[in-house]
């Protein structure tokens, strides 16, 4: 029996075809910008945890004012005999502000030892590791695409240091690593030096490797007694920052959009509020020729419930299509950051099963309650005073 | 349209949220999957870098490395408008270090926390 009214439900939206898209398609809208910063802000937070073990178990920074600045190299052998510190490795990293960008660029000098970069292994698009000594760079590929470069060509990046070379660039690093290396130039320690201005002897911070993380707060009670006046930073932190920074930042893009979500619910519930002649009549002949005014409740409920299950749908897609497939237009520069240089590799999704099931619960489930009582004003009208009218 | 016709279809409308669900939540595993198998390649580039942040604010010299960055930073997005991110600000050094030095040293810890 109940087949038979969900059948009649379906005809009867089919009839008023211009009233259930205009219901169905402002709830699709409310479903899909909600869905949309969900998933968004949860693969943000994906993305900035999946290099997470590869940071440094502490960071040791020089305050001077309130203010980072240099931190001697020598400070670094006051931290070697701690136990449970692996090693301490002083590094030469900053930022420098290119004209032509408008913007800044991360130079980064390479550690010695480190394992080498290259296509075979995934990790540079084009090119070879850069080689010490030799003035060579490896850049984001997006940057490279920015000034122009190919592998071979030379920059002259600018510094106040006399001792800065012109730079060329030997490698590009793949797009998919877009995400963390796209204003990011690796340069060796000495061209990191004399582009930067820090002077030998001087480094940036200090990184800390543990033999045991599980003591990183016992290390860093005594890197703090050893080197007073230093910021120590600890990786487990790290995500509450990730967690706070797109925490808020979903916060607010929701919050300003609370205003165009509410206008359409409202106006979602003033067309499923009202009954119109056309649907009176209906009903009057429906209860004429014997319908319980359960019949009639059941088939106006299934009405609702099958615009309410096909906008969510339909949200759904749309927001996912939004952020995964074209990357977020309109939402990624209010959700993602404040860049020049916008990584254009594909977020990976985070969302699961039960934020896809909360998601519909949460708008399916509040929608259909909402549709209670005009069905039940409808299925109680009295037919002979709905067809005089 | 017939009456079975119909029928089957809103049966299918009413299950289109389970559909969908399903479909994206197989699309997002296998994207998950593809992204996982460059986790070698990420892993050897981010032992280069200095942080392990995402590079979505390069533009904004306290916002490239959040984790890293100077305890206040010097301005917000503009002049008076909140801050959307905390910064470095959110990283202080954990209040017991602070609390723990004190004691260490025989001095009592300023009253409400202060260094």
């Amino acid at each position: 029996m109940k087949g038979g009214l969900l059948a009649y439900a379906l005809g009867a939206l089919a009839r008023r075809k211009a009233r259930s898209l205009a219901l169905g398609g402002g709830l699709a809208f409310a479903v899909a910008l909600v869905a949309a910063v969900v998933f968004l802000t949860e693969a943000l937070r994906a993305e900035a945890e999946r290099a997470h073990a590869a940071h440094p178990d502490i960071v040791v920074q020089k305050l001077v004012g309130g203010r980072p600045t240099t931190i001697s190299v020598a400070e670094a052998k006051k931290l070697e005999d701690i136990p449970s510190v692996r090693s301490v490795t002083p590094r030469v990293w900053g930022y420098v502000f290119l004209p032509a960008l408008q913007g800044n660029v991360t130079i980064v000098s390479t550690p010695r030892g480190a394992p080498a970069l290259s296509v075979a292994n995934g990790t540079l698009a084009s090119g070879r590791d850069l080689k010490p000594g030799e003035h060579e760079m490896v850049a984001g590929v997006e940057l490279a695409h920015f000034l122009g470069m190919l592998p071979g060509d030379e920059l002259g990046l600018p510094s106040p240091d006399p001792r800065a070379r012109p730079m060329k660039l030997v490698g590009t690093f793949r797009s998919s690593l877009d995400l963390w290396t796209s204003d990011v130039i690796l340069v060796d320690e000495d061209d990191a030096r004399a582009l930067l201005g820090v002077p030998d002897g001087e480094a940036t911070d200090l990184a800390v490797t543990l033999a045991n993380p599980a003591e990183s707060r016992v290390v860093a009670g005594t890197i703090v007694e050893r080197l007073p006046g230093t910021r120590v930073i600890e990786r487990d932190l790290l995500e509450r920052v990730y967690h706070l920074a797109y925490g808020r930042r979903a916060g607010l893009v929701l919050g300003a959009s609370i205003p165009a979500i509410l206008a359409l619910l409202v106006l979602a519930w003033d067309r499923a509020s009202g009954v119109g002649a056309d649907e009176r009549r209906e009903i009057a002949v429906l209860k004429a020729v014997g319908w319980s005014t359960s019949d009639v409740l059941w088939a106006k409920l299934f009405e609702s419930i099958l615009v309410g299950a096909c906008a969510t749908a339909l949200g759904l897609i749309l927001g996912y299509a939004w952020v995964f497939w074209l990357g977020a237009p309109g939402l990624r520069p209010a959700l993602v950051g404040w860049s020049v240089l916008y990584p254009t590799s594909s977020l990976t999704p985070a969302v699961d099963l039960s934020q896809l099931l909360g998601i519909t619960i949460a708008v399916l489930g509040p929608f259909v309650l909402l549709s209670i009582v005009p069905a039940w004003r409808a299925a109680t009208s009295d037919p002979l005073e709905s067809m005089r009218s | 349209m017939t009456h079975a016709r119909a029928r089957a279809i809103a049966l299918s409308l009413l299950a289109s949220p389970a559909i969908v669900i399903a479909v994206l939540s197989l699309d997002a595993r296998h994207r998950r999957a593809k992204s996982r198998a460059e986790a070698p390649a990420l892993a050897l580039v981010a032992a280069r870098l200095p942080t392990s942040d995402l590079a979505l604010s390069g533009g904004a010299r306290w916002l490239r490395a959040p984790s890293l960055e100077e305890p206040a930073a010097a301005f917000a997005d503009g002049p008076a408008l909140p801050d959307p991110d905390p910064a470095g600000g959110a990283m202080a050094p954990p209040v017991e270090v602070w609390s723990a030095i004190e004691e260490r040293s025989g001095r009592r810890p300023a009253p409400g926390g202060a260094r």
